[in-house]
């Protein structure tokens, strides 16, 4: 067959894809007789109320630092499942574990790679994981002796992604298996006693996971089954941050850069809700994070503007305004020269020294959210006075172009 | 030297090596051919599956039973306000004390009601709420204004339950749910199993 021919089935194949997702989503659309709030509140559900002494904030973990303010960002924290400790993980470099009760650092672990983007404990509490932009998952045991610096070692190293890794996460139980997501489109499944990917696990029940991603979907996988996702799930117009299972084990929350938080079913891929601050400017702030109460009665969510809401997931309705953080800095601007394979990351109008990042990751520029890429190529450049104006596509995001600004260094 | 042969027509052309086939380009063209005849393929069987699924109604009623069959630690189980002002009606009707004023212990602010607004949509602090009428506590924070953050009582205490010092000793609970009871009651306190964790306050 001619390239001609291939480009023409292409074209008719591509056209065929849409008018079943177009089918589908209309015959998805008959089936959705009503949502949660609706059958709640046929069923006389009253509201959750809360008293002033109820969910309050009972402590402040500070430790983190940095010298720009969205440098010490905590990017990610995990609970061990005794939930009396807690990982987080910031870009200042470090791991820091704490006594949950009793808000004590317990260990503060300098990181190889500063750029952390996640970080999670091991079902026996000896060890925890982080990834981040260095696209390697690193595993820390919490028990080993520490250097002649007082750090302490890498104990394993997962190597095999070839983007940043966004996301890691243990297989309940089982300390010696570990899934990470990437930006490189893949979830991995590792062995971490011999350092390689899996993709399938020893044992007759099915394990599932699930995926958010940057093009707007959520996939259901079978740790079993590599080559397709057992189910995917549309509906958010935006980046999939963050992805919870419901208590039961059979839904699941999303948080999206859409301003929405949703619940879907697994096993019939219904979305049975949706949750929707409304903004008079069209401007909804993203969701960022989310997790269940116990109950799943309550989803707490946190937004880009600092806000963190408590949802009653029964009638869709806000409850309780949690509490409120200082919005993230934006970085507006960003200069990278080839010297010395460097970039910098600039906030405003001056330049921060502080944040070097080796090419090919490249900070993505935006208000508010900031994420990594790989650079895939220079699509075109043009000069504007004594600067070249580049435009890079990023595999985060194939369908969306960056703008650069930066200075003629003599590429 | 002419470049015209004999018979007057031009001598062929050179002869030129060929231009590789894109191979490449072809078999990359293949691959997302055959990506989206796959994606064609799940697409088809998840329509077919469509005919089977019930609807989102029974996925619903089945998060609805699960929610409500789980006790959540971080919701309140007891209804204060309504308890807590029934309970007030007794003492001000049963006992000699007129509990209706009460001073707070720490300053003198009268809490003339212990039954307060919690009302969502309370859009001050005023007194009544203006959503549900009901008198709201001095304190309460109003969720959708600004003093919302002020949510710290200025009492030494909740103000929609009795002041701290009359609340069990025993226990030293300071919650709603521990009543101080008079020994002339039945009802047992709720945070201890006696059937008065506290002594008639006001000498009965």
């Amino acid at each position: 067959m001619s390239v001609a021919e291939l480009k023409e089935r292409h074209l008719a194949a591509a056209e065929t894809v849409n008018s079943l997702k177009d089918r589908l989503k209309q015959k998805r659309l008959l089936l959705l007789d009503t949502d949660v709030a609706g059958y709640a509140r046929s069923q006389g559900q009253t509201r959750v109320s809360f008293g002033p002494t109820d969910l309050v904030c009972c402590r402040t973990l500070q430790g983190h630092t940095g010298k720009v303010l969205f440098e010490s960002q905590v990017y990610s924290l995990d609970w061990t499942p005794e939930r009396n400790r807690i990982v987080s993980a910031s870009q200042d470099g470090r791991l820091i574990v704490w006594n949950a009760l009793t808000s004590q650092k317990t260990h503060a672990i300098k990181l190889p790679c500063a750029w952390v983007m996640t970080c999670a404990f091991s079902p026996s509490g000896q060890s925890v994981a982080c990834g981040g932009l260095d696209s390697m998952c690193s595993i820390f045991n919490l028990n080993s002796q520490t250097d002649k610096d007082g750090n302490l070692p890498v104990s394993r190293m997962l190597s095999g992604h070839k983007g940043y890794v966004s996301s890691c996460q243990y297989v309940p139980d089982e300390d010696t298996h570990l899934i990470t997501a990437s930006g490189d489109q893949t979830c991995v499944l590792w062995d971490i006693t011999t350092g390689l990917r899996t993709v399938s696990i020893n044992g007759s029940n099915s394990r599932m996971f699930i995926s958010g991603s940057c093009d707007s979907t959520v996939r259901l996988w079978d740790t079993r089954v590599a080559s397709r996702a057992s189910r995917t799930f549309h509906g958010h117009e935006g980046d999939v941050n963050s992805v919870k299972f419901f208590p039961d084990g059979y839904r699941f929350g999303t948080g999206s850069d859409d301003g929405t938080c949703r619940l879907f079913d697994i096993r019939t891929g219904h979305q049975l809700q949706e949750y929707n601050q409304q903004h008079v400017d069209n401007e909804a702030p993203h969701v960022t994070s989310i997790a269940f109460s116990t109950s799943g009665r309550l989803l707490f969510a946190g937004y880009t503007n600092g806000d963190c809401y408590v949802w009653d997931t029964l009638l869709a309705e806000k409850i309780r305004y949690a509490a409120q953080f200082q919005p993230v800095c934006p970085v507006n601007r960003l200069y990278w020269t080839w010297e010395n394979f460097k970039i910098l990351t600039v906030v405003g109008s001056a330049v921060w020294d502080c944040l070097l990042m080796v090419v090919p990751y490249v900070q993505e520029v935006g208000t508010q959210t900031s994420r990594s890429g790989l650079l895939e190529g220079i699509e075109e450049s043009t000069e504007v006075g004594d600067r070249f104006l580049w435009k890079m596509s990023v595999v985060i995001s194939p369908s969306k172009f960056l703008d650069f600004v930066c200075p003629s260094y003599g590429l | 030297m002419s470049d015209f042969q004999a018979n007057g027509s031009l001598p062929p052309p050179p002869p030129q090596p060929r231009s590789p086939p894109h191979l490449y380009g072809k078999r990359r063209e293949g691959a997302r051919v055959q990506m989206l005849e796959r994606e064609i393929g799940f697409l088809d069987e998840e329509l077919k599956s469509l005919e089977s699924i019930p609807p989102a109604s029974r996925s619903c009623k089945e998060v609805a039973e699960f929610v409500t069959g789980n006790v959540d630690p971080l919701i309140p189980t007891i209804k204060k306000t309504r308890r807590s002002w029934r309970l007030w009606k007794w003492f001000c009707g049963a006992c000699c004390f007129d509990f209706s004023r009460i001073y707070c212990c720490d300053c003198s602010c009268d809490l003339s009601m212990p039954r307060c607004c919690d009302c969502m949509t309370c859009n001050s602090c005023s007194n009544p709420c203006q959503s549900c009428g009901i008198p709201a506590c001095r304190c309460f924070p109003c969720i959708s204004s600004k003093c919302f953050k002020k949510w710290k009582c200025s009492l030494n205490g909740c103000c929609c339950c009795l002041p701290k010092r009359l609340c069990c000793p025993t226990c030293s609970c300071t919650r709603c749910t521990c009543y101080p009871k008079c020994p002339n009651l039945k009802n047992m306190c709720s945070c201890c199993n006696k059937s008065c964790c506290f002594p008639c306050y006001y000498g009965k």
